[in-house]
């Protein structure tokens, strides 16, 4: 039994002050319900951005004289520089999560505001982005390109704001002190929501704004 | 049911319960360098936008659908911890990804996307 081990072990003295931790958990996997429940959660949003990436794909040119098309708007070194700050997010977030399973929550606390302020300066980007399309006449009807386009990156965009909440809320916990070592795997499993927002945006940099 | 280490709640964990966890390197070294890595992958594949004579049609497409296969696994890999932990979630989250995968390429096939006829169309549309 996983538990048994854990008890031994930590009766007798064999106490690694591990700088990072999965500890067994008394379930059939092994693993927190709590944590499982995440990555099932992640694995059926795989297909949530599949579908919306296979429609962009599919509308990805606009009709004749349904607007501007992609290679007329995009602004690439712009949003390179967004996805530098989101990927550079990711590595904010898991030194969160590194922080506060070795007990320090002071970098845990500045971690995480950081990974906040990277994903709000993504949002930021986006929200000007989105703006400047439509001074140059993409609206959300347009063309099919648009509608495609803005759902897509529109259902990211949510998905980024909601990680940033989740990231502030851990943040005032941390705060009040209702974040100890032994919840550190709340941090790690908003961690995996963040991480995969990053992941998405990997594929989506890749298929809708690099590949003509 | 409840988490074992909750019963716990000031322990420290044992090195022999850490399914593989804990390894002589630091773990944030590692992130360091996995965020470097990242950051190079990024650097060519927006370099790919500008070096045209370079990376033209099918091996432009090629190139950045492999760097963006190398960055999405060395995120999952890594940063979400599918290397540390049981291979379970490993298994769920490729499950999903195969799963959209299937979805993305049945999608495009009843569309055509695979068949001359949807360059035709393409053709007439002027696109």
């Amino acid at each position: 039994m996983a538990s048994t081990t854990f008890e031994q072990a930590h009766e007798s003295g064999l106490d690694a002050s591990a700088e990072s931790f999965h500890p067994v958990h008394d379930t059939n996997t092994g693993i927190s319900n709590t944590k499982l429940a995440m990555w099932l959660f992640l694995g059926s949003e795989c297909l949530l951005f599949g579908g919306l990436i296979t429609t962009f794909l599919l509308y990805k040119h606009p009709l004749p004289g349904q607007g501007p098309g992609p290679k007329e708007i995009f602004d690439i070194p712009f949003t390179s520089v967004s996805s530098f700050v989101l990927l550079m997010s990711s590595l904010t977030m898991v030194l969160a999560v590194s922080a506060i399973e070795r007990g320090d929550h002071h970098r845990t606390r500045a971690w995480l505001v950081a990974t906040a302020l990277l994903g709000s300066t993504f949002i930021a980007g986006q929200v000007y982005e989105f703006t400047s399309f439509y001074r140059e006449g993409l609206g959300y009807t347009t063309s099919r390109f648009s509608s495609a386009f803005y759902t897509l990156t529109g259902f990211h965009g949510v998905h980024v704001t909601v990680g940033i909440i989740m990231l502030l809320s851990l943040f005032l916990l941390s705060v009040k002190g209702n974040l100890p070592e032994h919840k550190a795997e709340t941090v790690e499993v908003v961690g995996l929501y963040w991480h995969f927002v990053d992941v998405v945006w990997i594929v989506i940099f890749a298929l809708v704004y690099l590949i003509p | 049911m409840a988490a074992t280490h909750e019963h716990h709640p000031q322990a420290k964990v044992p090195t022999e319960v850490l399914d593989g966890a804990v390894k002589e390197y630091s773990r944030d070294r590692l992130y360091v360098i996995v965020a470097v890595v990242l950051t190079a992958i990024t650097a060519v594949e927006v370099s790919t936008y500008y070096l045209t004579d370079i990376f033209k049609d099918r091996f432009l497409v090629a190139t950045l659908l492999i760097l963006a296969a190398v960055k999405f696994f060395l995120v999952a890999y890594v940063f979400m911890h599918l290397r540390f932990d049981k291979k379970v979630l490993t298994t769920i989250f490729y499950a999903g990804i195969a799963l959209a995968l299937a979805l993305y390429l049945c999608v495009l096939t009843v569309f055509r996307y695979w068949t001359p006829d949807f360059s035709a169309i393409k053709d007439q549309m002027g696109l």
